[in-house]
This record gives structure tokens, C-alpha cells and sequence, in this order.
């Protein structure tokens, strides 16, 4: 069983099908959601099947038409990709469950083919070992996303959508500037062959700054965060889910692996500039979401600011790589199960009450006990308690700046923490209240309820699978730095 | 040869200098319309900048998509914009246009310069002569299937980036379609100069994109090329009112528009299970399997261009 | 100094002026604009530097990343355009709102 199993090309088939199904969907509207759920639920079957060959034969490793790289396109996945990969299926089923139930009609014939070509891209990512590929992810992914935002129009869904794509076409330029000068300073677009031939010189001193500021700006790292929490808050909630859950992280998996592969061991001053930033994310990000009174806006903000927790790991990994970036992952993972189960969350209240506003909140513990406990599931990890997929990512931070002496970090890591703990808190208070006005409730679908909590409960497992995902984690040994360095 | 050189700079100097000029007269302008203009000049004159690096596949690429399209694109939503915003309480919106075009800001300048001199201290840095990737495309021209080293590099050796591409070009499609499109503006019937003119130009236009596309294997030329000018032929073709078939807007349309992403996707399967890795060609075939890929590539980008220009989902339109 | 490194620097000049037209320009036609000189000097840069080829053919490798660069600019522009004009039709106006503090 184990040969026939292993012999289907899971990897390649990651992205065909999405493109497949994308396609499909654009062609016949009318089995769109049918098509859509097919796929994704394929998508994790997939994943499933990529990593059984990885755990039986090593990275996957695939050579597009034959030529290898410098000349050709790979693709290559080991314990990272294969991470990311699976907490975008599971992320992508669970949106699509509950996309089955929010969008009705017209709404429901746009979503299906954009989010499909937005999980192909996405899966193209994760897979991709080539620079000048990852633009072309980049692109087709951040489109996607634009149009996906505004699907549903609205005033502030189409500013916040124009202001994304302009931020995404400038940090897709910035990237593929760095590339050209990285591509003619040494020769090749392939990143295990540049990681091989890179030196210091001020071209790559350039692309290094070019790349990370253009992924930045994807990624809504402070100061370029400006344009995060208008997108994220005014796009449809299943829409906002997969942005903070998926769409911010991959850049930030990009700007990984070229700072492992590439980057690395010329980046004396950026890293600190990075954790200073991450830094100022966490804190700026936290208190931002603290004065929020609409609950869409309050989640956009949590999401600056666990993204600046990202930026952390970067000054820690100088003398605890590993660690560090282990830590980096696991938030990642945490934080994409749990932002998206707390947005389907929101989602669900905003079709039940009419509106986002946290004071109105409204005793929705009983009107919505599935919703709330995702909702309150998602904030455990999002806040770090124990167990949960989050904690173990505070927890391996902690460690890795405790035993450097980074008392600052240390501080702001913990002080996080606290603020993350208040805005939950203030919510689950609200929603346990009654408001001074009445409102009349909407059904809501349970698949739609049961798709946030599945998506919170996992990320609480990730808590309890610590070994096992630190581990798979770490086939390939994707935090060993190739290249020039000790 | 010191004459040829010497020539060559006198060329360059003004090309590189009138590149920036028009950049910052298009930038800078007061008047939209005379920057969008500036813009399509400035396209032009890329176009001959490629020429002067020996890239007439990127030059014809340019002329058709960036200079053709996104022209026909910018002008075309200009022009929505003016006729929409004289429907609006013309105070103070009209003036917008052009008031902040004023003194330069000085921090935006502090960025511009330290970018451009840390990015221009970069390029001078690069090494006088290298060869970058142009050995292993020599080494593989051969079994590519075809003679001319761009079409190699886009159909075979990289033809997953063009897979991704032409999704790409596909996804903005279906963007400008879910977005909507906005309301047209009611067209002026096309005066007989521009009818006659169409009429003469479609049949030449798709000799001259089919001889493109054809000629792409072992000289300048290509599907993207083609498909280029197929999509301003059909631009030229709404501009002078002609209108295709309601029943043929729909479901055919959108088969027209997906073949080209689709045919690549399908491509991708079939060599899997033949060859075991994605778009291998087997090596005997690849020549014709590249020209099926291109033909269907060129048609497809053709629609799916015209498309981007009409703006809204054709049925849409009828049912106003 | 040879034509490669002349026109890249012409590229990286239409880079830095089109990111400053982007920051400091309010409509939105303009900045899609500069977003266009931006990408042509990216393009410029990218196939200039690839004539330092020793022999008369340049490099096609970066020929073939700038014309799949051409169609996605024009995508993206095209897609641009499109959600100016709802937004135009949106708010009336072609500029984007300043956030607003909630």
C-alpha cells in the first residue's frame, strides 16, 4: 500500500487541482460551491499524502520539465513547507465549510473560483524554490486577495482593497528588483544555488533591503501596517479569515527561508532592526486592539500584532537558531488556526446580530455557544495560555530569549501577553452581557458554527502535538543556515 | 568599430534621458490626459530601448501589452472618470485632478534620493561580464524543441512560470468581472473612417498574429506576442462597435478566456503521467506540443485582453 | 561605460522616481501610473544587465521574466482601474479616505 500510495504526485497535485477546480468553478457557476468543497477537502487529503512520502522518503524534491535548477523551476518541500502547507489546508477547509454557508447566489459564483486560485497560489508558495516563481505566487495570491476583499463592495471594503493592491504591487516591485540584482550578482534564481554562491556585496546588501521591505509591506510588519487592519476588517469575515490566517504569513515564510538560505549570515544590524520592529508591532498592534469597539477591527489589530511576535524570533536566532525559529513556526501554525477560527467566529455573530459593535455584544454565549467557545478557544492561543498551539510558541520565544539575556524581548514578549489576555477578556465579557438594546437574532447555519470551533480546537491540540509537530518540523533541517557563516 | 560605438552613444544618451523625461512628465503632469499620453510615449520609447538591448521578443511584448492595452486600459478609464465626476457636485472635485502636483515634499525626496543612489551604487558594483544563465539555455536550445531562446526559456524551461502567468492574467479577468465593471457611457455611432478602417485592419491583424505566432519558434515572435495583438485587434473592433453574439458571451467566452490557463494545466497532467515530471516534454514532440500550447496560449490571452478593455461580464451589459 | 550598466541605472532612476510619484501623488490614476514607471524600471534594470554577455546574444532568461512581467503589470493595472472606478462611483471621489479613527 505504502509504494502506490507514495508514487501519486501529492506535491504537484497540491497545485493542479485548486487551478483545476478554480477553472471549473469560473466555467460552470452552478456547481461552484459543490466543486469548491471537493477541492478543498482533496487539498487535505493531499497534504496527507505529501506527508506520509515525506516521512517515507525525505523532502519532496521535483524538478519541473526535467531540467533542474539553474536552468529549470523546483519545487521543494520539506518539514516547513509541509507545515505550512497543511495549516493551509486545514485553514482552507474550514473556510470553506463555512464559505459554503455565508455567501448565497452571486456572491457565493465570485467567491469559489477566486479562492481557489487564491489556495492554489498559496500551495504554489509553499512548494516553490525559486525566486523569480515566488514573485509570480506572490502576485497571483496578493490579486486574488485584493478582489476577494472587495467581493462583497461597500465603501470601506473597496478603499481597503485599493489600498492593499497598491501596497501589494509596490512590495511585489521592491521583491522582484532584489531578485534581478541577486540574479545578476551570482547567476541563478534558484535558492539552494544562490544560498551556495552568495558573498557579501552591495547589490546583495541592496536585494536584502529590497526583499525585506517589499515583504514587510506584505506581510504588515509596523510601520507598514497601516493598510492591515482596514483590509482585514472590511472584507467578508470567511475572507478576513484566510488573509490574517494565510495570506500575511506566506511573505513572511519567504522572507524565512531567503534569510536562512541566503540572507543570513549578512544581516548584522537588520535583525535588530527587525526585532526592534516586531517589537513595536507587538506592543503598538496590542493596545491598538485594545481600544477597539468593533470586533472585526479588534482581530485585524491582534493580527499586527502577532505578526510582530514573528519579527522577534529574528535577533534571537542569532545564537538559538533553532529555537527561535521553531518558535517563529509554531506561531505561525497557532496563530493562523486561531485568527481564522476567531474571524469565522465574528463572521458568525456579524449574521447573527446584524453588526460587529463589542458592547452590543448581547448574551451571546447562549444564543451562539458553538461561535463564542471558538471565539474563546482562539483567544486562549492567541493570548498564549497553556495548552494551546500559541503557548508553545511563547514558550519556546521565552526560551530562546531567556538564555540570551534579552530582558527587553523578554518583557515585551510577556507584556503581549497581558494586553492579548485584556482584549479577549473585554470581549467574552461583553459577550456574556446583555446590551442596553435588544436584537433580533438570524439563524445561523451550524456547519458555519462548527467550522470555527473545529478550526479553534485545533489550534489548542497543536498544544498537546508539541513533539510531534516539532519534529515533522524538522525534516529537511529547514533551520540549519546553508551558506557562508558559522 | 569606433564609429559604431560612438554612434551607439549618441543614440543612448538621448534614449536614457528622454526615458526619465517622459517618466517624470507623465508623473508630473497637471492634466491626466497628458500624462496618460505621456505614458504611452514613454512605452514607445521603451520599446526602442529593448530593440537597443537586442530583446525584439520583449519590445514587441511591450509595444502591444504596454503600450497597446494598458494605453487603451488608462485612456478608457480616464474618460469614465471625467464623465462620472461631472455627474458630481463639480466643486472642488474637478480641481483635485491636478492641485497636488505642488512643491516637492521633502521626505518622500530624502527617500527617493537614498534609494536611488543605494540602488545605483548596487548595479555600478555588478561585475563587468557575466554570463548569467545564457550557457545552459545555449547547452539546451537544441532539445528544446524550438530555435529561439526566449520562446525555450518561456514554453519549456520555465513554462511553469508562464502556467502561473497566464492563470494570473486569467485571475485579473475574473476580478474586473466580480467587481462588477461600471456603467457605460452611452457610444457615439463609429464614423464610416473608423468602420472602413476596422474592416480593412482585422484581416491583416490576424495574419500578421498568426505569422507572429508562427514564426516565434526560431525568430522574435511568440504566443504572448500574438495574443497581444489579437486583444488589440479586439479592442479596435469595440471601439468601432461591434459587439459579439449574446448567446456567444457567456459559457463560450469564458471557455475562450480559460483555455489558455486551462490548456497549460492540462498540458502539466499529461506529462506527468507520460514523462513523470511536470511539463517534460517528451523531446521528439516538443516542437509541436509547444506550437499546440502556443496557439491556444494566443487565442486565450487575445480574448481574455479584449475582455480586460470592455470592463464589465458581457452579459452584463446586455441586460442594461 | 557599457550600454548594460547605462540602462540600468536609467532603471533604477525611473524605480526611485516612480516610488517617490507613488507616495507623494493623492489620485489614484497617478498612482497606478507611477506603479507602471516603477515596474518598466524594474524591467529596464533586469534585461539591461543581462547584455553583459561576453558574445553578441544576450541572456534570454531575463527577456523571458520581463515579458511575463509585462502581462502581469497589465493585469494588474487593469484590475486597478476597475476598483478606482467603483470607488469613484463609491465615494465620487478618486482618492483614497484617511482612515478613520473608531
Amino acid at each position: 500500500m505504502g509504494a502506490v500510495f507514495t508514487d501519486i504526485p501529492w506535491g504537484v497535485g497540491l497545485i493542479l487541482l485548486p487551478l483545476a477546480g478554480g477553472m471549473i468553478c469560473f466555467l460552470w457557476p452552478g456547481i461552484a460551491k459543490i466543486a469548491g468543497l471537493v477541492t478543498a477537502f482533496v487539498v487535505v487529503l493531499s497534504v496527507a499524502g505529501l506527508g506520509w512520502q515525506i516521512l517515507d522518503d525525505g523532502v519532496y524534491h521535483h524538478t519541473l520539465g526535467g531540467w533542474g535548477a539553474p536552468l529549470g523551476i523546483d519545487l521543494y518541500a520539506d518539514g516547513l513547507s509541509l507545515l505550512m502547507l497543511a495549516a493551509t489546508a486545514l485553514v482552507g477547509l474550514g473556510v470553506s465549510v463555512h464559505s459554503s454557508g455565508y455567501f448565497e447566489g452571486e456572491y457565493s459564483a465570485r467567491f469559489w473560483p477566486l479562492w481557489l486560485f487564491l489556495l492554489a497560489a498559496l500551495n504554489a508558495l509553499f512548494l516553490s524554490a525559486d525566486i523569480f516563481n515566488l514573485y509570480l505566487t506572490l502576485e497571483l495570491m496578493g490579486l486574488a486577495a485584493v478582489v476577494l476583499t472587495a467581493l462583497m463592495g461597500g465603501r470601506d471594503a473597496l478603499s481597503g482593497a485599493m489600498r492593499y493592491l497598491l501596497v501589494t504591487l509596490l512590495g511585489s516591485l521592491a521583491y522582484l528588483l532584489g531578485v534581478a540584482l541577486l540574479f545578476h550578482n551570482f547567476g541563478s534564481v534558484d535558492m539552494a544555488i544562490l544560498a551556495g554562491r552568495v558573498e557579501a556585496s552591495p547589490a546583495v546588501r541592496a536585494a536584502l533591503g529590497l526583499m525585506s521591505a517589499g515583504l514587510a509591506l506584505k506581510i504588515g510588519l509596523f510601520p507598514f501596517h497601516f493598510w492591515l487592519p482596514p483590509a482585514h476588517a472590511s472584507a467578508p469575515a470567511p475572507v478576513s479569515a484566510l488573509l490574517s490566517a494565510l495570506v500575511v504569513k506566506a511573505p513572511f515564510y519567504i522572507l524565512l527561508r531567503l534569510w536562512l538560505e541566503i540572507f543570513g549570515p549578512l544581516s548584522e544590524g537588520v535583525d535588530a532592526l527587525l526585532g526592534l520592529l516586531g517589537a513595536a508591532a507587538v506592543l503598538w498592534g496590542s493596545v491598538q486592539a485594545l481600544r477597539q469597539t468593533r470586533l472585526k477591527l479588534l482581530l485585524a489589530y491582534s493580527t499586527v500584532a502577532q505578526i510582530g511576535y514573528l519579527f522577534v524570533a529574528f535577533p534571537l536566532a542569532v545564537a538559538a537558531g533553532l529555537t527561535a525559529w521553531s518558535a517563529a513556526a509554531y506561531l505561525m501554525l497557532s496563530h493562523a488556526l486561531a485568527k481564522a477560527a476567531m474571524f469565522l467566529a465574528a463572521g458568525n455573530l456579524l449574521r447573527f446580530g446584524g453588526h460587529d459593535r463589542i458592547p452590543d455584544l448581547d448574551r451571546v454565549v447562549q444564543r451562539l455557544p458553538l461561535s463564542t467557545g471558538a471565539f474563546a478557544l482562539g483567544g486562549v492561543a492567541i493570548v498564549g495560555l497553556p495548552p494551546s498551539g500559541g503557548f508553545v510558541g511563547k514558550w519556546l520565544l521565552l526560551e530562546a530569549a531567556l538564555s540570551q539575556g534579552r530582558w527587553g524581548l523578554v518583557a515585551v514578549i510577556i507584556l503581549g501577553s497581558l494586553l492579548a489576555a485584556a482584549y479577549v477578556f473585554k470581549v467574552l465579557g461583553h459577550a456574556f452581557t446583555q446590551a442596553s438594546t435588544p436584537h433580533e437574532p438570524r439563524a445561523v447555519p451550524a456547519s458555519m458554527e462548527w467550522a470555527a470551533l473545529l478550526l479553534a480546537m485545533g489550534a489548542i491540540l497543536l498544544g498537546f502535538l508539541a513533539s510531534p509537530v516539532l519534529a515533522l518540523l524538522g525534516i529537511g533541517d529547514p533551520f540549519v543556515a546553508s551558506g557562508v557563516g558559522p | 568599430m569606433e564609429a559604431i560605438t560612438q554612434l551607439q552613444y549618441a543614440f543612448d544618451a538621448p534614449l536614457g534621458l528622454g526615458l526619465l523625461w517622459l517618466a517624470w512628465r507623465t508623473l508630473a503632469c497637471q492634466d491626466l490626459f497628458e500624462a496618460v499620453v505621456s505614458f504611452a510615449a514613454f512605452g514607445l520609447l521603451m520599446s526602442l530601448a529593448w530593440v537597443r538591448l537586442d530583446a525584439p521578443d520583449v519590445a514587441l511584448a511591450e509595444v502591444a501589452v504596454g503600450v497597446g492595452l494598458t494605453g487603451a486600459l488608462l485612456l478608457a478609464a480616464l474618460a469614465k472618470l471625467r464623465s462620472s465626476k461631472m455627474n458630481e457636485d463639480a466643486a472642488g472635485q474637478l480641481g483635485k485632478e491636478g492641485s497636488e502636483v505642488g512643491r516637492p515634499q521633502w521626505l518622500p525626496l530624502v527617500v527617493l534620493l537614498s534609494v536611488a543612489a543605494g540602488l545605483g551604487h548596487a548595479v555600478w558594483s555588478l561585475p563587468l561580464y557575466s554570463a548569467g544563465l545564457s550557457p545552459e539555455v545555449a547547452l539546451h536550445l537544441e532539445t528544446s524543441g524550438v530555435s529561439n531562446p526566449v520562446t525555450a526559456v518561456l514554453l519549456n524551461f520555465r513554462a511553469y512560470d508562464t502556467l502561473l502567468e497566464m492563470v494570473v492574467l486569467l485571475l485579473a479577468l475574473l476580478g474586473v468581472w466580480t467587481l462588477g465593471g461600471t456603467a457605460r457611457r452611452p457610444e457615439a455611432a463609429p464614423g464610416p473612417v473608423l468602420d472602413t478602417l476596422v474592416r480593412l485592419l482585422v484581416p491583416v491583424l490576424i495574419l500578421v498574429a498568426a505569422y507572429l505566432l508562427w514564426v516565434g519558434a526560431h525568430a522574435p515572435g511568440g504566443a504572448f506576442q500574438a495574443g497581444a495583438l489579437l486583444g488589440a485587434m479586439g479592442v479596435l473592433m469595440l471601439l468601432a462597435g461591434w459587439r459579439l453574439r449574446t448567446s456567444l458571451m457567456a459559457l463560450p467566452l469564458r471557455l475562450t478566456v480559460v483555455a489558455g490557463p486551462g490548456a497549460f494545466v492540462a498540458m502539466a497532467v499529461i506529462t506527468l503521467f507520460i514523462e513523470g515530471r511536470l511539463l517534460e516534454y517528451p523531446p521528439q514532440h516538443a516542437g509541436t506540443l509547444i506550437l499546440i500550447l502556443e496557439t491556444v496560449a494566443a487565442l486565450s490571452i487575445g480574448a481574455t485582453l479584449a475582455a480586460l478593455f470592455l470592463g464589465s461580464r458581457p452579459q452584463d451589459l446586455e441586460n442594461r | 561605460m557599457s550600454a548594460a550598466f547605462a540602462y540600468a541605472l536609467v532603471g533604477v532612476g525611473l524605480f526611485s522616481l516612480g516610488l517617490y510619484a507613488l507616495i507623494v501623488h493623492a489620485h489614484l490614476l497617478r498612482k497606478i501610473l507611477a506603479i507602471n514607471v516603477m515596474g518598466s524600471g524594474v524591467f529596464l534594470v533586469l534585461v539591461a544587465l543581462g547584455g553583459r554577455t561576453r558574445e553578441a546574444q544576450p541572456d534570454a532568461v531575463p527577456h523571458a521574466m520581463v515579458i511575463t512581467g509585462i502581462v502581469v503589470a497589465v493585469s494588474a493595472s487593469a484590475l486597478a482601474l476597475t476598483l478606482m472606478l467603483k470607488l469613484v462611483a463609491e465615494t465620487g471621489r478618486a482618492e483614497l479616505p484617511t482612515h478613520r479613527r473608531e
